[in-house]
Formats: C-alpha cells, sequence, structure tokens
C-alpha cells in the first residue's frame, strides 16, 4: 500500500501578494516568518461575475504605488495596492471600442516613469482590447478622494487588422510595446511616436508542407533593459525566442509537452524563463541553450493562468484555475507554499514592497542585500555549468545600467533598508526551514 | 547485560510452551509466524490450527457483544455504543477544497457559471446524444437506454463529422449539452460531457456497464420526467461535476412517475443507478401487542402499518471515472484544463478529488 505522504513545504519568505479571480475579487495574501505559508489577510470587493478581471498592472515602489485593474465590463480602477482605495475608474461609456461583448480589455500597462516632470499626479494608461484597438491615455489621480477623476488626452490606434491580440506587454523602459495574439503576428509599436517598427514573419513550412497557424498566447521581454529580446508562447505549445536585431523569425523556438504555453515569465538574470501551460505544467528554461532546467512538480492540476517572478527574494508565484496560488523557489524547483482561493484565479502580482513590522532593528547591520543571495548562486554554479556564464552577464548589465540604479536607490533609501531586513529575515527563514510545516496543502 | 535479559527470557519461554514447535522457536527474533515453517505439511497444519482459534475468538466476541446489547434492552439502559468501522472514506485524508455551507464566494460562483441558466429553470435542458465513429453491439443499446433515461434527449448518428463541427452545429439548434459515447472493441468505455455553448468539457471513464436485460427482475421505465439523486459530491471540483450532471436533467421531475436517477459518488468513482420506487403498507405483527399494552384505544382502531419503500432497477448499470475536466468546449489541442488526472496526484488511497 503506497504510504500517504504528506508534502513537505519549507514555508516562504515574507511576502506580500495579490491575487485577481473570476469574479472580481481582489486577495490580498501576506506571509510572515512565524507563521510559515502563505494567508489570505484581506478582501477586496464584493463577488460579481461581470466584473472578472482581465488584465492587471502594477508600479511597483515604495513611495505611491498604483495598481489599474481591467475589468470585464470594460471598467478599468485605479487602487491603492496597499489599502485597496479606489482611486479612479474609468467606466465604459468613456470608451468607444468597447461596444461589443468580445471586444474585451486584454491588455493594460500603468506606465510608472514618464510624466512625472509634468504633473505628478497624472498617470499614463495603455490599454489594449482583443480585437486591436490600442490607447494611451492619461489619467489623473486625486489627492483627496472628494476630486474625481478625469481622464484628459487620449491616443488611439489600430495594432492589427484582423484576428484577436491575446497578449500584450511593455518593455522595461516603458517606450516599446509587444502585441500578439490569435491570427496576430507579434509586433512591436514605438510609443513615443506611435509607429511600428517591428514585425514578426511566421516561421517556414515544416518538412511535411504544414504550416501552423499563428496564434500567440503569451510574451515576455527577457530583461528589463533591453527591448530587442523576447520569448513568445504559442497555442501550437511551442516558445519561441525573438530578437528584433537578428531577424524576423524566431531564433530559437522550444516546443514544451503537448498543451498551449499559457504563461511566461522571465527572470531578473535575463536568462531563465518560466513557462506554463493549460494542462498545469510548469517549467523553467535556459533560453540560450533552449535547455529544459526542470519542472515545477506538486500536483498542480488546472492550467496556469500567470505566473509572476518575484522582484528580488527567489520566488516564483503560479496561478491558474485550480483556484491554487502555489510558491515555488526558483532554484530548488520546489514548492514553497500553496494556497487554496476558492475561484479560477486570473492574474497574481507581487507587493514587493511589503515590509514586516516585527522585525528588530540589527537587521539593518548587514552589510548589503545581494549577499545572501549569491553565495545561493555560487553554491548551484558548482553543479550546473551553463549557469556559469549567468553571473557575468548579470554584472555587465549592472555596468550598463548603472546610473540608472544609482538613481533608483536614491529615490528610496528607506527601501533598501527594507531590503536588509528582508534578507535578514530570509535567512532566519532558511534557519527553520525544516520546523516551519506548511498548513496550507 | 541486557543481552542476559533477553537469554533469560527466552528461555522461559521455552519451557512455557508445548515442544512440538521447537524447531520455529530456535528463531526467536521474529514473532512467530506459520509461513516461517519451510515444511508445508506442518505449516498449513499449524495454519489451520491457528485461524480455528481466530474464528472461535470471533464468534466469542460477537456473542459477548450480543450478551450485552441484550442485557441493555432488559435492564432498559442505553445500548452499548456501535463501532464504527474504519474504511477509506471514513479516513480520508483532509481536503480544503471541501465547500462549506456557508460560502458566499461558492454560491456567487455558482450563479455565474455556465449551468445556471439551466438549474434555475430559465432554460430547458435538450441533450445532444452521439457516438464515437464506429458505434455496435453494446452502444446502440445503451445509447436507447440513455435516451429513455434523460428526458429531451436526440441522438445523432456520427457519419464522419468532425467533434467541433458537432459543436457548432448543436450551438446553432439551442442544444444545451452533447454526450458523446466512445466505445472501444465493441464495448462502451468512455463518455464525454460537453456543456454548451461554452461550458465545460468533462471526460469519464465509464465502466461496468451492465444493460437492462442483464439485470434480473428488472422494470421497464415509464417516460415521466425522474428524479435526480446526486450524492458525495463535497469538493469544488466535485460541486461543479455535480451541477454538469444536474443540467442533464430537468429540474422539474413529475413525481407521480416514480422514477429516480442516482449518481453516487463514492471513492472517486460515480455510480449510476436507475430505479423505479413504490411505497407499501406492510403490517407490524411483532410489535402489535406491545402497543396496545403502551397506549389507550387509539391503537386498536388503526391498524399498524409500517411504509416501506421497495425499490425496482430499471435501465443500466455503469461507473464514471473523472479523467479531464476542461474548461470552455471540446479542444484537446488548444484546451485549458480545470482538472486533469496525473499519475504524481496519487500519494494516497486515502486522497479523494470529488
Amino acid at each position: 500500500m503506497p504510504r500517504a505522504t504528506t508534502l513537505e513545504c519549507p514555508g516562504c519568505p515574507p511576502l506580500r501578494a495579490l491575487t485577481f479571480d473570476t469574479l472580481g475579487l481582489i486577495k490580498v495574501l501576506e506571509s510572515r516568518e512565524n507563521q510559515g505559508g502563505l494567508k489570505v489577510v484581506e478582501r477586496w470587493g464584493e463577488p460579481d461575475a461581470s466584473k472578472s478581471v482581465n488584465a492587471v498592472s502594477i508600479i511597483d515602489r515604495s513611495s505611491n504605488p498604483l495598481l489599474a485593474v481591467a475589468r470585464k465590463n470594460g471598467q478599468i480602477e485605479v487602487l491603492s495596492p496597499v489599502t485597496g482605495v479606489s482611486q479612479a475608474t474609468i467606466s465604459k461609456a468613456g470608451d468607444l471600442d468597447l461596444q461589443s461583448e468580445e471586444n474585451n480589455l486584454i491588455g493594460l500597462h500603468l506606465f510608472g516613469k514618464q510624466n512625472t516632470e509634468i504633473d505628478s499626479r497624472a498617470y499614463n494608461l495603455l490599454t489594449c482590447t482583443s480585437k486591436g484597438n490600442a490607447s494611451i491615455r492619461s489619467i489623473e489621480v486625486p489627492d483627496s478622494e472628494t476630486e474625481s477623476s478625469s481622464t484628459n488626452s487620449s491616443k488611439t490606434w489600430n495594432v492589427c487588422n484582423s484576428g484577436n491580440v491575446l497578449c500584450c506587454k511593455v518593455d522595461g523602459n516603458e517606450k516599446f510595446a509587444l502585441f500578439g495574439g490569435k491570427g496576430v503576428e507579434v509586433n512591436i509599436w514605438d510609443l513615443d511616436n506611435y509607429t511600428k517598427i517591428w514585425n514578426a514573419k511566421s516561421p517556414p513550412k515544416n518538412s511535411l508542407g504544414i504550416f501552423t497557424p499563428t496564434w500567440f498566447t503569451s510574451v515576455s521581454y527577457l530583461s528589463k533593459d533591453d527591448h530587442r529580446k523576447f520569448v513568445a508562447g504559442t497555442n501550437n505549445h511551442q516558445v519561441r525566442l525573438y530578437d528584433i536585431s537578428a531577424q524576423r523569425r524566431p531564433v530559437l523556438s522550444i516546443d514544451f509537452r503537448e498543451t498551449p504555453i499559457k504563461a511566461l515569465a522571465e527572470d531578473i538574470d535575463g536568462n531563465t524563463i518560466y513557462l506554463g501551460n493549460g494542462f498545469g505544467d510548469m517549467a523553467s528554461v535556459d533560453i540560450r541553450t533552449g535547455k529544459m532546467l526542470g519542472c515545477f512538480t506538486g500536483k498542480c492540476s488546472g492550467s496556469i493562468k500567470s505566473i509572476v517572478r518575484h522582484p528580488e527574494l527567489p520566488v516564483v508565484a503560479s496561478c491558474g484555475l485550480d483556484g491554487y496560488l502555489r510558491l515555488w523557489d526558483t532554484k530548488t524547483r520546489q514548492l514553497l507554499s500553496s494556497v487554496f482561493l476558492k475561484q479560477h484565479i486570473l492574474h497574481v502580482v507581487f507587493d514587493s514592497n511589503f515590509i514586516v513590522e516585527d522585525i528588530p532593528k540589527e537587521a539593518d547591520s548587514l552589510p548589503s542585500k545581494e549577499q545572501p543571495v549569491k553565495e545561493i548562486t555560487d553554491d548551484e554554479e558548482i553543479g550546473a555549468t551553463p549557469l556559469k556564464r549567468k553571473k557575468s552577464s548579470r554584472n555587465k548589465e549592472s555596468v550598463i545600467a548603472g546610473s540608472e540604479k544609482k538613481k533608483r536607490a536614491k529615490d528610496s533609501e528607506e527601501h533598501k533598508k527594507s531590503k536588509g531586513s528582508k534578507s535578514a529575515s530570509k535567512k532566519t527563514n532558511k534557519r527553520s526551514k525544516n520546523e516551519i510545516q506548511d498548513d496550507g496543502l | 547485560m541486557a543481552m542476559g535479559g533477553k537469554r533469560k527470557r527466552n528461555q522461559d519461554s521455552d519451557g512455557e510452551e508445548d515442544s512440538s514447535k521447537r524447531k520455529i522457536k530456535t528463531e526467536t527474533k521474529e514473532p512467530f509466524r506459520p509461513s516461517m515453517i519451510k515444511n508445508k505439511e506442518k505449516r498449513s497444519e499449524v495454519h489451520a490450527k491457528l485461524k480455528h482459534q481466530k474464528k472461535l475468538e470471533k464468534r466469542a466476541k460477537s456473542k459477548a457483544r450480543d450478551a450485552a446489547v441484550k442485557r441493555a434492552i432488559e435492564l432498559g439502559e442505553e445500548l452499548p455504543e456501535k463501532k464504527v468501522p474504519r474504511t477509506i472514506e471514513n479516513t480520508r485524508e483532509v481536503d480544503e477544497t471541501v465547500c462549506k455551507p456557508d460560502d458566499e464566494e461558492l454560491f456567487a460562483g455558482n450563479d455565474a457559471d455556465e449551468f445556471s441558466s439551466i438549474l434555475n429553470r430559465q432554460n430547458n435542458p435538450k441533450i445532444l446524444i452521439t457516438t464515437c465513429r464506429f458505434n455496435s453491439t453494446r452502444a446502440p443499446a445503451f445509447i436507447s437506454e440513455l435516451l429513455q433515461i434523460i428526458p429531451n434527449a436526440h441522438y445523432f448518428k456520427r457519419g464522419t463529422y468532425e467533434l467541433k463541427k458537432i459543436v457548432e452545429y448543436a450551438n446553432k439548434k439551442d442544444f444545451t449539452s452533447i454526450v458523446v459515447v466512445h466505445t472501444n472493441r465493441r464495448e462502451p468505455n468512455a463518455l464525454l460531457i460537453i456543456g454548451l455553448p461554452d461550458g465545460p468539457t468533462a471526460h469519464f471513464k465509464l465502466t461496468n456497464l451492465v444493460l437492462r436485460k442483464d439485470i434480473k427482475n428488472h422494470g421497464t421505465p415509464t417516460s415521466h420526467r425522474p428524479e435526480l439523486v446526486l450524492n458525495n459530491f463535497t469538493t469544488r471540483l466535485g460541486h461543479r461535476v455535480g451541477r454538469m450532471i444536474q443540467s442533464l436533467f430537468p429540474q422539474d421531475p413529475e413525481f407521480k412517475g416514480r422514477r429516480v436517477v442516482t449518481f453516487h459518488n463514492q471513492r472517486d468513482f460515480v455510480f449510476f443507478r436507475h430505479h423505479r420506487y413504490i411505497f407499501e403498507k406492510k403490517e407490524i405483527k411483532k410489535i402489535e401487542s406491545k402497543g396496545k399494552k403502551d397506549e389507550d384505544g387509539e391503537s386498536e382502531k388503526v391498524p399498524d402499518h409500517k411504509t416501506i419503500a421497495r425499490l425496482q432497477e430499471c435501465g443500466p448499470r455503469f461507473t464514471l471515472k473523472l479523467v479531464s475536466l476542461q474548461h470552455g468546449t471540446f479542444d484537446t489541442k488548444g484546451g485549458e484544463y480545470e482538472w486533469v488526472h496525473k499519475p504524481e496526484m496519487d500519494t494516497s488511497r486515502r486522497r479523494f478529488f470529488l
């Protein structure tokens, strides 16, 4: 008789995540040190099927973070990810494109960098519907709640003539946007002057002369600073790497199992991608070689809708139709924690500026936040050779983007402090890995 | 010291037991089992002896239990507690996805799901039944019985149409579900239920099919709308599957027909049974004398009757097991699955999904 095995969840580092489901509920999950796994802390909104969340975008920073949520009924809500207070809503009435039911909002991006010098309270918002109507508008988030929000200017253009747009992504510098979908080849638009700068070409027929129809389900940029390299997942269970400086056809394509790729996410090192498919399988792939690093296994049985990498901690979150939010370790690919959230979950977002209050002050005395992370990578590199290059490449990137990073660091000194404390907490967490048991699963 | 003690104990035990099993007792590490004896004749002899002893013990135990019950009845005491045997379902692994009765999100989700229009009686179910491409012997018989069970069901020959085309056609004709009976080696072995227009697709493995004519003393069902019994669909997934099955049947049964269709879930297997019931009044002889003593003249006038339900099985019997539940209509290549059975999920016998 097979022995009943309990999944050992070593617990996860303190973090905060928000999930969005088909009933339009936003659930806030937090994990603290002594509690072990993730727990639902708050629930925003009332269950309403017409408010099902189609797309989300977050400006993740320490001061004044913002979260934009596009709903099924055409509403866009801007709210604070800390308190959940709605700060602005754009209703369907203001939008001329959203008449038919099939024309859902599928893409949303809240610009964090631009527009700050003009008006500190105005934000640019890129939206895209499945028919291919993309538009950029600026919304004003009022200081106090008595003021009403208003949308000023908007610029609309059409991304494609036919087909359905299914995925939309804006690169790290927020200058270029990527669109792709069913019958729509991936194309890149310059957001400064609204021109298409690049369009992909479908791969040639195979040896049997069979042409696979274009159907992109997910796209992701490889790194934050480089808009030229991106990966796209197709309905035809293929992941393709495109390099717009090289050619219009994919540089590399990888097959993964038999069901469509539904979610893609990039690692911060710029080499690893995480992919999830309609069968509930999740894997990480080294995109330079196209070799699979390994699968994330843990009784995941529903199609994966979204994968998100935590900006600092080595944690990936995945969620999907089985109603679970799962947190994985990026290095060991082990399940850290899983929470059952009842509905089909469509999106997940990390709030990286989550600070645990009950951490002692001495955590600040740690030399730097990078230290513990590096140790881990060193350990890993002994075993795996392809990972060796990763470190050097990361260093190179940091040289390129050094100036910008400095600027960012200046912006949020207290933020850094919190990071330091976080790393300390992570250490302690590691120590108590075996003691903390997740009662979630 | 410890060794010496052990030795002593062994010797003691040797002395106590009879000499016929000396050979076995030399290996004192493990407790004695008859299978340790290598001589078959001796082994079977010892085994028979042991078995007989066990049987006697069991009988004595049950006798004692019966006696205790009898005494309790005589003395008017409370009956001794009945022991509940531990079964696999009793000791099921704790599952957090089990529906709770006070979960408002569950009800909101129910209102929003694909079956709510049928289950709220806004739409009447209309079922299309078809088969796989090759269909012979038992499948047509099974389908003719299915047509009798499910009201407002229509059989269409499969022909060479693709299932996606059939889904399209059924959508146009306002069908609410499609049922596809799959056969392998002339034996129905799978059932596919597709909710329309955008409902989920459930794929069941079908086993143990017994047709009506193979059931002894079977009845022939009438054309009344049946009552539906759904048992034990506890988790979120089970709830969804249950609602899907419920949406195949009309929501207003004709109780006059006394027809019941049962889907009973036990350990993830869904058992289908189809019965006709009848309530019969039966006189009770034994208790009559007691009743007269207790009560006054009333009991004499009203004859003591007990209503009992009698069942007659009609229609087929089969067992379903969920293989996958897919989001949207049938699409094996580009479909998203809400739940798939994967071998790595079978970590325990006590883990169930429905």
